[in-house]
């Protein structure tokens, strides 16, 4: 479709690619590979060509199947909902240049779904759990109330430059996939199972799971802002429930893949610390 | 914000106090089984001075009181309870360092291996050695497998004897770097998980620090393997140690004690009928 636009300045002269994508019709159900051919054109991401092959819904043998299912808001990489395994490695599709991907392995992409959530259609998946790892820790300033408390207490410019940084987490769940001590939870919908219970359910299983990176890191943040600090020990003690930060193995693979580039690994050493003084003072007082 | 599912399963003692245990889990790699292992290293490279300055040193512990509730409170339970943590903390990994190849995932990865490794060459190496329970019964039976081959008061000589084929000094090389490494990598990951080193330029001084670390307790390691494999003369140290050993109990320093002294099979010649085969000694 696109042979008029072909950029003599590709370094590859391949006019279409392959693109292998793992498949799946429904949670629960097994998944496969299916083969696809796009046609090049210059400058797509990821998620052109994800429309390119909705578009045509016929894989590389001819054959007509379901448009293949995926994510997509921002395009912009700020929201993290196109977050899938790219070439093996986590990441967000709308940020992924093809060019760049088939300079890196000539004439394939390979697309799989997230590898630690439950897969909602191909490569669609529900990270509820990631969001509820953050209400666990309580990662908001509570500041609702009835009446005007006033102005809050300023920020020091210190503590500002701290923070920036973890408030650009978008939530994505890289750091997550990529965690060998984050492991899949999937909890599914029983019979008759109202939707309220299956989620009171499902957040009891999250909660006994690893928190992860970015839920810890968020807990730094609100505990160095002045008035999220009032909730500073309920988060600590949410930490070292069960599935808290003890169950990272400092491999440090969060912090290589976070796309915001988060200090993931300076946040959990700090939490580390914090919880370590806040268990002394809750036996010895002071 | 507790769960409003009334019949969700009650978690378990383990998981209940996951965060302590944890902490208790890495505090008990660093004290006391790793510095256990470094005193212990350094003690054997000793034997690089000389068989006579090993056996000073053996006889140092051996002068402690109540050696053996010593070596279970301070060094076999405490290795024990770390080990089998150990392994139920890797049986919850997912190791991905062929996916995501950074350094410190591959440190992750042979984390869980070296501990592995370490946990099998720890339970072989304590019963090759020292044989894991005193009692005379066990003891005849375990060398009769080729365990307990250590005798205190003839170290370096027995020590050599036992690490003297290749096939235990390829074990012994595989399992003490293993070890080291575990250990390199478990101080590094230790300062985390407390929370000594917290930025990345820290992160990257104990990075430093610790491969230091390991390289010289892996020359240690190996200087002490080496030293019992290739620098002891096996006959001479059993005289000079048998010296030693009469030359103490004639000064009272020690008591006679034969369980812990080497009686090579040649004295079963003169065997009584009571007296289990490595009882026997000849004066
Ligand atoms: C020579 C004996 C050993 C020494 C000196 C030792 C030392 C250490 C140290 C200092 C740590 C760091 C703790 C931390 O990250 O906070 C550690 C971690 C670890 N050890 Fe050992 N260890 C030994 C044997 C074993 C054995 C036999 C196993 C199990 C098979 C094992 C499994 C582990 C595991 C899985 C970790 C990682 C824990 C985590 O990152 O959460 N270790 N060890
Ligand atoms: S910390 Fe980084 S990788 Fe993790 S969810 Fe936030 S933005 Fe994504
Ligand atoms: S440092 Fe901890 S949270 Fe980050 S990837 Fe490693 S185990 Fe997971
Ligand atoms: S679509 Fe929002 S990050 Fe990719």
């Amino acid at each position: 479709m696109a042979d008029s636009h072909h950029n003599p300045n590709a370094s590859h002269s391949a006019r279409s690619f392959e693109v292998r994508i793992l498949r799946q019709d429904g949670p629960g159900q097994p998944s496969y590979w299916e083969r696809h051919r796009v046609e090049y054109e210059p400058e797509m991401n990821v998620i052109s060509v994800l429309q390119r092959i909705a578009a045509k819904a016929i894989t590389a043998d001819g054959k007509h199947v379901a448009p293949v299912a995926w994510d997509c808001n921002c395009l912009e990489e700020v929201c993290g909902a196109c977050t899938m395994v790219i070439n093996g490695q986590v990441r967000q599709s709308c940020s992924a240049l093809v060019d760049r991907l088939l300079e890196d392995r000539p004439g394939e992409i390979e697309l799989a779904p997230m590898a630690k959530f439950p897969v909602v259609r191909d490569l669609v998946v529900d990270r509820a759990r990631l969001f509820r790892a953050l209400t666990k820790v309580k990662a908001w300033v509570p500041v609702d109330g009835y009446y005007d408390v006033g102005p809050g207490p300023r920020v020091s410019p210190a503590t500002q430059e701290q923070s920036y940084p973890l408030s650009e987490c978008m939530s994505c769940g890289c750091c997550l996939d990529a965690c060998p001590q984050y492991l899949k939870v999937e909890v599914e919908r029983l019979e008759g199972e109202s939707a309220a219970d299956f989620e009171a359910r499902a957040n009891n299983e999250f909660d006994r799971s690893f928190v992860g990176a970015h839920a810890i890191s968020q807990a730094m943040l609100f505990n160095s802002h002045p008035t999220g600090a009032t909730s500073a020990g309920p988060r600590l003690d949410a930490l070292m429930a069960e599935g808290g930060i003890q169950v990272c193995g400092n491999a440090q693979n969060c912090v290589a893949v976070c796309p915001k580039n988060i200090p993931l690994t300076t946040s959990i050493g700090r939490a580390g610390r914090a919880t370590t003084i806040h268990q002394l003072k809750k036996w010895f007082g002071a | 914000m507790k769960s409003a599912v009334g019949d969700a399963p009650a978690s378990s003692f383990l998981a209940r106090n996951e965060f302590l245990i944890r902490r208790l889990h890495s505090l008990s790699g660093l004290i006391p089984v790793g510095a256990y292992m470094v005193i212990h290293l350094l003690t054997n490279a000793s034997v690089l001075q000389g068989s006579v300055m090993f056996q000073k040193l053996v006889y140092q512990i051996h002068g402690l009181p109540m050696l053996v509730a010593i070596e279970w409170l301070f060094i076999f339970i405490p290795i024990l309870f770390h080990a089998i943590i150990g392994v139920l903390i890797i049986r919850g990994s997912l190791p991905n360092s062929g996916t995501y190849k950074y350094g410190s995932n591959y440190r992750y990865t042979l984390q869980r291996a070296t501990g592995m490794i370490a946990f099998v060459f720890i339970m072989v190496h304590v019963f090759h050695m020292h044989g894991w329970f005193h009692f005379d019964s066990w003891l005849i039976a375990a060398r009769k497998i080729g365990g307990a081959q250590f005798w205190p008061y003839n170290a370096a000589s027995t020590a050599a004897r036992a690490l003297s084929s290749l096939p235990y000094q390829i074990f012994y090389v595989v399992g003490v770097l293993s070890c080291v490494f575990h250990l390199a990598n478990g101080i590094w990951t230790f300062g985390i998980t407390w929370g000594i080193w917290v930025t990345p330029q820290a992160q990257r001084w104990a990075t430093t620090a610790c491969l230091v670390f390991g390289l010289a307790l892996s020359a240690v390691g190996l200087g002490a393997l080496g030293g019992f494999a290739y620098t002891v003369d096996v006959e001479t140290a059993y005289e000079r140690e048998n010296e030693m050993y009469d030359e103490r109990v004639k000064i009272g320093d020690i008591l006679p004690d034969e369980h812990k002294r080497y009686h090579p099979p040649a004295a079963k010649a003169s065997e009584t009928a009571q007296a289990p085969t490595y009882l026997n000694f000849e004066p």
